[in-house]
């Protein structure tokens, strides 16, 4: 407790919260356009915080990311384009009920969502990292085999209508994920002699493409539906949140654990988590079958648990160094930097300056509802500026967005690209979410399989010979067969009633 | 072009603060406008971080913008390619490291010659870890085990079977006369990854940078059993070398330099020299490199090249041999 006092008193110093308030204002600000990432917003950062005490440069750090992942949600539901992979799990959902005037509702819910998950996140952080890091070293590649495979299992939940074009879709984003060096024997596949393609097709490039350029398009070929924002006060604009709220606590408190578990595994992280967390909402919400028509229930869940993932990420990273993805990566530099070298001893030598750090991602997460709040109402301005104006800025910003994560002008040729491709789809009612989530999970699918299937020299017993993946073995194999043993059933009853 | 002058400002954002700190140095007639650093790895890792520190140098040595570029796609082989088919105006720079595997192993189509050396800044020796529960105590013992059955051991290579960490293994596994066509190496996605899976029990041998490897050593999860340098790392007392170790006076690891691409006329060479050296041997940047555990290793334009040449052969050798 001591520890925690001293932790505060180190956070409470008015240059601290300046520095917390000025990096998210520039959080909001990067995460809010689509393309720029979280991972991007922090890295650059860092050559500033060169020149700071160790607290306020780790305080910076944390409320930034924090309110880039929460922004990133601003115009996935405004404009569906999601600003980071882990928002496009309900992109969609967010959007649908922005079309029938609910703008306000579906991001007031996701960010109050967003900011209980990350407190969660960071509660376990604070309370249990060490000993969770421990439990979460123990996921060899089999287990992420099959967690990937669970992953996988979620598109059929994100694919509204039909599963069977939800389960292309989810093919063709797998397909696309091949592109590029081979994971394990570092060979070229697909890439017909071009160096561009030797990295496969950028994520986030694809993603732009995938979400924006259809709606370009639709808006050009003069068929896309217009959102009505009716101009509304602050506190209109946001009624029935509360009300939501209550109504949501279950799926809020199982996407925070979800996020928490899922985020801890390296390797895994906040877009699996929220993709995953979406799909077991859906399963068991009394609304199932209203999703994708507009429902918050998914987008609830889903925002919990990519905020929270980011608290599980940080659980490896300060006790073992291991990052659990490129976000996690760059915040393992700069405790490096600034003395505070991960690993079990930072919590003996130093625990009120590690305690300080989560503390700051505790204060971060409180701080998006205030921030949050503020930008929706401001960002809904948006939405009324003339379409005519307002597509072709959104189109200026695609093209900077793919091309500032990639760095090549290819990369604003895959956006093109694959917005054609996206567009033809959507025409034909093909759903998009399940192959942003092939392309999430094929690399770890493909290299965990691989990895696994070299150590066991083949044999395949491998994959159910320890505890842990013997009992995910037994879950995604259940889920595959309980749905088709109760549709053999039923057909059975049937043709047993005809005869 | 407004989304190359839009993407500058943005990519610029961190940078032009910075720059604000910096006084305006002489104007030459080279740098008359902002230089490009290309670095062939991600935001966020060793080599973009020291690419961004060498950036700030620069920036203070040249009055001018340096802005780093990351692209990591392909496992770096973008960043080289886009670094060595530059136009040789001194404006696109690479912050490059171990390069000799791409081409023998059918990844890119670069080597020493498509670049103009500047200079050589850091060297980073290989770790042997092992899991704490290995029945290996020194790394004799284990040379000596994976010689009489090559085949019995899984070893990681982090990343690509080509990069750093893996060949400088590799190199020493032939040096003891190791039957490599034998030995299971087996790929992932970095040492990190590479290191928590050995941990899960998935691995007998990882080899990476000590830092890297260090919160693990220290919780006494992982034994690291030598570092591949001429002496022991500062941070690191009890783990030895090589050479106290097996007696081989043997030096690998990664390193990063300073490059541009071939042809780059004279005189911007060697000013960038010039001031890479001045650089190397500030305070600021020595502090900065020690405190994240990167090694500090000069060499010049000259002696750069020769190095990369010597080790673009026994890498190519060694990767034949490997079968890759």
């Amino acid at each position: 407790m001591d520890v925690i006092v001293q932790a505060a008193a180190l956070l409470a110093d008015p240059y601290v919260i300046l520095v917390m308030v000025a990096a998210s204002i520039y959080g909001l600000a990067v995460g809010s356009v689509p393309g720029l990432t979280a991972t991007m917003a922090v890295a650059l950062i860092i050559p500033i915080t060169f020149f700071m005490d160790p607290i306020p440069a780790l305080a910076a750090v944390m409320s930034l990311s924090a309110m880039a992942i929460f922004a990133g949600d601003l115009p996935g539901a405004l404009l569906r384009i999601p600003g980071t992979p882990a928002s496009a799990a309900y992109a969609d959902e967010a959007y649908a009920m922005t079309r029938k005037g609910q703008a306000g509702l579906a991001l007031g819910v996701g960010l109050v969502c967003s900011s209980i998950g990350g407190l969660v996140g960071a509660v376990v952080l604070i309370a249990a990292a060490p000993w969770l890091a421990r439990i979460a070293l123990q996921f060899s590649s089999y287990e992420k085999f099959w967690l990937a495979c669970l992953g996988l299992l979620a598109a059929i939940a994100v694919s509204q209508r039909s599963w069977m074009k939800g389960f292309l879709s989810l093919l063709l984003g797998l397909t696309i994920a091949q592109i590029g060096l081979d994971p394990v024997s570092g060979l070229m596949r697909f890439t017909f002699g071009f160096s561009d393609l030797a990295g496969g097709l950028g994520f986030i490039p694809v993603l732009i493409g995938f979400f924006a350029v259809p709606e370009l398009l639709r808006y050009a070929l003069g068929r896309g539906p217009t959102p009505t924002v009716k101009s509304q006060p602050a506190r209109r604009l946001f009624s029935g949140v509360g009300r939501e709220l209550v109504r949501q606590r279950g799926g809020i408190a199982r996407g925070s654990v979800i996020g928490t578990v899922i985020g801890s595994i390296p390797g895994a992280g906040a877009d699996i988590a929220a993709y995953v967390s979406y799909a077991v909402a859906r399963r068991l919400s009394p609304r199932r079958d209203r999703f994708g028509t507009g429902v918050p229930d998914g987008i609830a869940s889903a925002s919990a648990a990519n905020n929270s993932s980011i608290g599980g990420a940080l659980v490896p990273a300060t006790v073992f160094g291991i990052p659990g993805d490129s976000l996690t990566a760059i915040i393992i530099g700069v405790l490096f930097l600034k003395g505070l070298n991960p690993g079990p001893t930072v919590f003996l030598v130093n625990p009120e300056l590690i305690t300080a750090v989560f503390l700051a991602f505790l204060l971060a997460n409180v701080m998006i509802v205030p921030f949050g709040f503020a930008a929706i109402a401001g960002f809904q301005y948006v939405l009324r500026v003339p379409r005519s104006v307002l597509m072709p800025v959104i189109l200026g910003f695609c093209m900077v967005g793919a091309f500032a994560v990639e760095n090549t002008v290819f990369a604003i040729l895959t956006m093109a690209a694959m917005g054609l491709v996206a567009f033809v789809l959507e025409e034909n009612d093909y759903p998009l979410a399940p192959a942003i989530l092939g392309l999430v999970i094929g690399p770890m699918l493909e290299e965990n399989l691989l990895l696994s299937l070299t150590r066991a020299r083949g044999n395949l017993f491998a994959f159910v010979e320890r505890p842990v993946s013997m009992g995910l073995a037994i879950v995604v194999i259940g889920l595959c067969l309980v749905p088709l043993a109760l549709f053999l059933a039923r057909r059975l009853r049937h043709s047993d009633g005809r005869s | 072009m407004s989304i190359t002058r839009v993407t500058a400002i943005a990519c610029g954002l961190g940078a032009a603060s910075v720059l604000a700190l910096a006084p305006a140095g002489a104007q030459a007639e080279w740098p008359e406008r902002p230089v490009t650093i290309i670095v062939p790895a991600g935001a966020g890792g060793g080599t973009d971080a020291t690419g961004r520190l060498l950036a700030l140098g620069l920036e203070e040595q040249f009055g001018q913008p340096f802005n780093v570029v990351n692209q990591g796609q392909g496992g770096g082989v973008v960043g080289f390619t886009s670094i060595t088919t530059a136009e040789p105006d001194g404006y696109t720079l690479g912050v490059i490291y171990n390069f000799a595997h791409y081409r023998p192993m059918g990844q890119g189509d670069f080597d020493v010659d498509d670049m103009t050396p500047i200079a050589q800044y850091n060297f980073d020796p290989a770790g042997f870890n092992v899991p704490s529960d290995s029945q290996w105590e020194t790394i004799s013992q284990a040379l000596d085990d994976i010689k009489a059955d090559p085949g019995a051991y899984n070893i990681a290579c982090g990343g690509g079977c080509g990069g750093s960490w893996p060949i400088a293994l590799a190199t020493l596994l032939r040096e003891w006369d190791v039957d490599l066509s034998e030995v299971q190496m087996i790929s992932g996605q970095g040492a990190a990854a590479a290191l928590q899976e050995m941990v899960a029990g998935g691995f007998d041998v990882v080899p990476s940078s000590v830092p890297e490897a260090g919160p693990l050593i220290e919780s006494g999860l992982v034994d690291g059993l030598a570092v591949f340098g001429t002496e022991r790392l500062e941070a690191f007392p009890d783990i030895p070398t090589l050479q106290e170790e097996t007696g081989l006076d043997l030096e690998l690891g990664a390193w990063r330099g300073l490059v541009g691409p071939a042809g780059l006329p004279d005189d911007i060479a060697a000013q960038l020299s010039a001031a890479m050296e001045e650089i190397y041997n500030s305070e600021a940047f020595q502090t900065a490199m020690t405190s994240r555990g990167f090694g500090l290793r000069w060499r010049d334009a000259e002696d750069f090249e020769t190095f990369m040449l010597s080790e673009q052969d026994s890498v190519r050798q060694l990767i034949s041999t490997l079968g890759f």
